[in-house]
């Protein structure tokens, strides 16, 4: 049987390198890749507490598979952002992105 | 401990292994093998192959979904992001990034002091994590089931069908909008 909190555990060491890609990646497809890994965490952590506290009907399942679907979302708008960005800037470095900054 | 888990322990078992041992060494090792993969997603130089760590690192938290008594989701984790999200992540790196070049730099100036914060934040978890004492259920007892195929599909369609209805909404934005921006202007 393997204990709640090794699942916990693992679930913050891919939060805590999701963070550090999210806050160290210079490309945008690297920062969105890192956002994905935290998204994960946040599903092993939905999915633990779900099997050692039990929900009454899988509260913890559901709300995974929606955090799945935003993730797809996100991942589908960010994509479609940086194709749209590189056609006009011909960049993909976020430190270049900065014609909304004054 | 589920089905799938328990008839490849029967198997091994068989063999005279023993089985809880087989089942905790695999969690592990499937544990370890996602953590490295997560690190390469954000180590590595070409971002090609960021991706396909990624791909693989999701692989090995489906493996991880299985001992956590949710089957369903670890075929979905499978469909839906090893299948099309990391399609679409190689997609748009080989419509934009450059990926033979591996010169360019690909973590920026902050990379020490992130690596400092973020090892922090994660002894910190571990420190709460390991110090609150969890409900450790009796030794001996069967474990409970978790929900099945049936339960998820009737939760979805009664008790949480309205955020099943906003997350609808938000997909179909989400396509709208990646068409919308994605098109080529005249």
């Amino acid at each position: 049987m393997i204990p709640q909190s090794h699942f916990l555990v693992l679930g913050a060491a891919l939060f805590a390198i999701g963070l550090y890609g999210a806050l160290t990646r210079r490309t945008a497809i690297g920062i969105l890749m890192s956002i994905e890994l935290i998204l994960n965490a946040a599903n092993i952590n939905l999915i633990t507490f779900n099997k050692f506290l039990g929900g009454p009907d899988g509260l913890g399942q559901v709300f995974a598979l929606f955090v799945m679907a935003i993730a797809a979302a996100s991942a589908v708008i960010g994509l479609v952002l940086v194709i749209a960005v590189y056609r006009n800037m011909k960049t993909i470095f976020t430190e270049n992105m900065n014609i909304m900054k004054w | 401990m589920n089905g799938l888990i328990r008839q490849l322990s029967d198997i091994v078992n068989n063999y005279g292994l023993p089985q809880d041992f087989v089942v905790q060494a695999s969690f592990y090792v499937l544990a370890g093998l996602a953590c490295v993969f997560a690190f390469g997603v954000v180590a590595m130089r070409n971002i090609f192959h960021c991706a396909v760590s990624l791909a693989l690192c999701l692989f090995c938290i489906a493996g991880v979904y299985l001992f956590l008594n949710a089957e369903f989701l670890a075929v979905v984790q499978v469909i839906i992001y090893v299948g099309a999200i990391v399609t679409l992540f190689l997609f748009a790196i080989m419509l934009t990034a450059n990926i033979k070049d591996r010169s360019i730099r690909q973590a920026n100036s902050q990379a020490l002091i992130s690596a400092v914060v973020t090892a922090a934040i994660l002894s910190f978890f571990i420190y709460i994590i390991m110090g609150n004492p969890w409900k450790i259920p009796a030794s001996g007892a069967a474990a409970p089931a978790g929900p099945g195929l049936n339960d998820i599909g009737r939760a979805l369609m009664s008790s949480y069908a309205l955020p099943f209805e906003f997350i609808s909404l938000i997909l179909l934005a989400a396509l709208v909008g990646a068409i919308v921006i994605g098109k080529v202007k005249k």
